[in-house]
């Protein structure tokens, strides 16, 4: 049972290890903070997994325990979020698309959402993966009307980052 | 064009980026230990129960402790002590309850109220052990006052020289200044050890809450 358990639960997350690396992605700034999250998750979602009833979706159950372990759990906050390592990570963009004005657009924009909160950057995530504001006050425990809100000022103050 | 568009065209397009990380990764993954500060809030909360457990435990049996059981004292100290069981008892309890209650499934808010609320049960606990202290500390004091005769004899030579009053305020100073010293030190590796611990989460918290406003 506790086999068979164990074997759905990595060939579940084997197939959605994005949504952790995406959490990483945003949380992170170097290659070895990011596995270290990107383990650290993986443990809570597995110490979690006997509970999942299957009611939610998995990717759905995914991002609620991501970013509680990102946001809360996670303990080594200086380490990884003051070093802008950047350059570590590069951006791929399809070759028929690249251009480099927009991949330089990207790169500040990234820098720029490194410097917004843990709080804020758990919306822009949300936003990101195109989740309603429902679904976003649903797994921080905040009010829709507030999370429409703070997505705004956030908006806003990427604009004044990007452009000071 | 709005930044996070752009931001959100290339979100969806860099899954290939990524790692991979295999099936084998993952099974000795779920293996490892996890390092989450709930895990860490457990054990410090563990220690420090033990701690005043242990401290109880080993005052009874100092020489300061056997001479003092020699007095008519009895009366004070078994109700002290089974109050201290009796709370520590409760406590613990108590933190058992509400760590069990802590679930990485819960939203962010809930999640981090429940933590809070584990980490100020034993706060709460360490406080009602510093008053149980001071409690204790009155009691001994009025009994060494009231019963031990090298003390009484002490006091009378004192008070025949018409210094009873200085006498009586020195030793309660002295006595305070202990109690004042380990609570200071006690004070201070909390703040310590919890700062540290739980800057993250109060910054995030407060963050949230600012929200509601």
């Amino acid at each position: 049972m506790d086999k068979e358990l164990e074997h759905n639960f990595v060939a579940l997350l084997e197939e959605h290890q994005n949504i952790v690396h995406k959490v990483c992605r945003l949380y992170t700034n170097h290659r070895d903070a990011h596995n270290d999250l990107f383990q650290e998750i993986t443990i809570q979602l597995w110490k979690a997994y006997p509970k999942f009833r299957g009611d939610a979706k998995f990717s759905t159950w995914m991002y609620r325990v991501g970013l509680n372990t990102a946001i809360t759990l996670y303990r080594k906050s200086k380490r990884t979020v003051n070093t802008y390592e950047l350059e570590t990570f590069q951006f791929k963009i399809k070759a028929e698309e690249y251009d480099d004005t927009e991949e330089q657009q990207l790169k500040l924009l990234y820098q720029a959402v490194h410097q917004l909160n843990d709080i804020e950057k758990a919306l822009v995530f949300l936003y990101l993966e195109e989740k309603d504001y429902r679904e976003i006050s649903e797994t921080l425990g905040i009010s829709e009307v507030n999370a429409r809100v703070k997505m705004n000022r956030i908006k806003n103050k990427l604009k004044t980052i990007l452009n000071p | 064009m709005d930044e996070l568009e752009l931001l959100k065209k290339h979100w969806k397009q860099q899954d290939t980026e990524y790692p991979k990380v295999s099936a084998d990764a993952i099974y000795k993954m779920i293996l490892k230990r996890s390092s989450s500060i709930v895990k860490w809030i457990f054990i410090i909360s563990l220690l420090e129960f033990a701690l005043w457990a242990c401290l109880s435990f080993f005052l009874k049996d100092t020489e300061n402790a056997q001479h003092f059981d020699k007095m008519d004292s009895d009366y004070l100290i078994i109700p002290l002590t089974v109050l201290g069981y009796v709370v520590l008892a409760y406590f613990f309890f108590l933190f058992y309850k509400n760590y069990r209650k802590i679930s990485v499934t819960d939203n962010a808010k809930v999640l981090m109220e429940n933590i809070l609320r584990t980490r100020k049960t034993v706060k709460n606990y360490v406080f009602f052990n510093l008053a149980f202290m001071a409690i204790t500390f009155v009691a001994v004091l009025y009994i060494e006052f009231d019963q031990d005769k090298a003390f009484i004899s002490k006091a009378q030579t004192a008070a025949a020289n018409g210094e009873a009053f200085m006498f009586y305020a020195k030793t309660i100073l002295i006595f305070a200044g202990i109690i004042a010293v380990f609570a200071a030190v006690l004070l201070f590796f909390y703040w310590l050890i919890y700062g540290l611990l739980l800057s993250k989460l109060n910054r995030n918290y407060k963050e949230l809450k600012k929200l509601e406003l």
